[in-house]
């Protein structure tokens, strides 16, 4: 099986019902994706198919048909993507774990959205929890990654 | 002699179209005769299935799917924030689609989301969770509010859907719709064949 995973090829020997995290963490190596609930209720491990939001832990690997991007390849040339600037200028994570779901699906609305209103936020972040509470950190930093996004820095 | 054609016009036109009508109404079929005897018990059997949760939990008038079961001590809004979707679509929202966690297939672990093709909500003006039987009865006859369909093209949706057939195999311990796909369908067909009595109102 063959996944494209942040713009590179890998050639996997997988179960096709093994979750897309499993083959993403422990096949390909890329441990940003991180494990939460393993019931697609936290958000943890989102990535990207095809530039849609997934949760990993439970789109089983044989259903994947499209390029995949992970929190490891939405920076490009050393420069951090806005949502990733944004996220260090506004201090949001405390613990982080669940950082690089909530990046990831605020990288997508964006992607669909650019200057996206409180209720496009709570629209889209819904299904990313965060047990530290960095909510209104998230909220900020996306609205602060719109601005960046859109002066193309 | 221009204006005789165009008195003449309209009654050519009506003589010839004449015997297309003619030939159209003599193929139309005839409407069934009303059997309630019949014809009720089919559709105590078709809403039981329209309004079994499986079903009507995406058939929601405030785009908030719900969630059914034993775990969840009754019905209850689905979790996360998720809705019908800014642009009307029933798939969701940019950043949050209801492909972002259903997929092809249901998951096998206990409270994983379950899966069939295309997932998503009823459009708009198919919503009926909640509704009374003769409520439910009398939109499925109503295209304008059954997504512009016969009854024969209704049975066949019930029939061939992908999406619709996930309510007899939701995975998981989630109790399945009652009945098959095909036993509606044919519930369907012998309710419309009893010409299509609906309860009355309560």
């Amino acid at each position: 099986m063959r996944l494209t995973v942040d713009g590179q090829s890998f050639d996997i020997d997988a179960d096709p019902e093994m979750p897309l995290l499993w083959a993403l963490r422990d096949l390909v190596g890329k441990t940003g994706p991180k494990f939460g609930c393993g019931i697609a209720a936290c958000g943890a491990c989102t990535v990207h198919v095809d530039g849609q939001p997934v949760r990993s832990c439970s789109l089983p690997v044989g259903e994947v048909s499209g390029p995949i991007t992970t929190i490891e390849g939405i920076s490009a040339g050393g420069k951090l993507h806005p949502v990733q600037q944004a996220w260090l200028e506004e201090q949001v994570a405390q613990c982080g774990y669940c950082q690089a779901g909530q990046i990831m699906s605020a990288v997508a609305l964006l992607e669909e959205v650019a200057d996206p209103s409180d209720d496009d936020i709570d629209n889209a972040m819904g299904g990313n929890l965060c047990r530290c509470g960095t909510y209104p950190k998230i909220r900020a930093a996306i609205k602060k990654a719109a601005a960046l996004k859109t002066a193309g820095l | 002699m221009r204006k005789l054609l165009i008195m003449l016009t309209p009654a050519a036109i009506i003589l010839l179209a004449a015997p297309f009508a003619t030939a159209q109404e003599s193929q139309q079929p005839a409407p069934a005769a009303v059997d309630t005897a019949k014809g009720l018990p089919e559709w105590d059997k078709v809403y039981a299935v329209f309004s079994h949760p499986r079903c009507a939990d995406c058939h929601v008038a405030d785009d908030r799917p719900r969630w059914s079961g034993a775990h969840y001590g009754g019905t209850r809004v689905h979790g996360f924030n998720v809705q019908r979707g800014a642009d009307g679509s029933g798939f969701g929202n940019p950043g949050l689609r209801c492909t972002t966690c259903h997929f092809s297939s249901n998951s096998k672990a206990l409270h994983g989301p379950p899966g069939a093709e295309n997932w998503h909500l009823a459009p708009a003006e198919m919503v009926w969770f909640g509704k009374s039987s003769a409520e439910i009865c009398a939109q499925i006859k109503d295209p304008a509010r059954n997504g512009g369909r016969s009854l024969q093209d209704v049975a066949l949706h019930v029939r061939d859907d992908k999406l619709v057939a996930w309510g007899w195999a939701p995975g998981a311990d989630r109790e399945p719709a009652p009945g098959s796909a095909e036993e509606t369908y044919t519930a369907i067909e012998n309710w419309m064949a009893a010409g299509a009595p609906c309860p009355a109102a309560q």
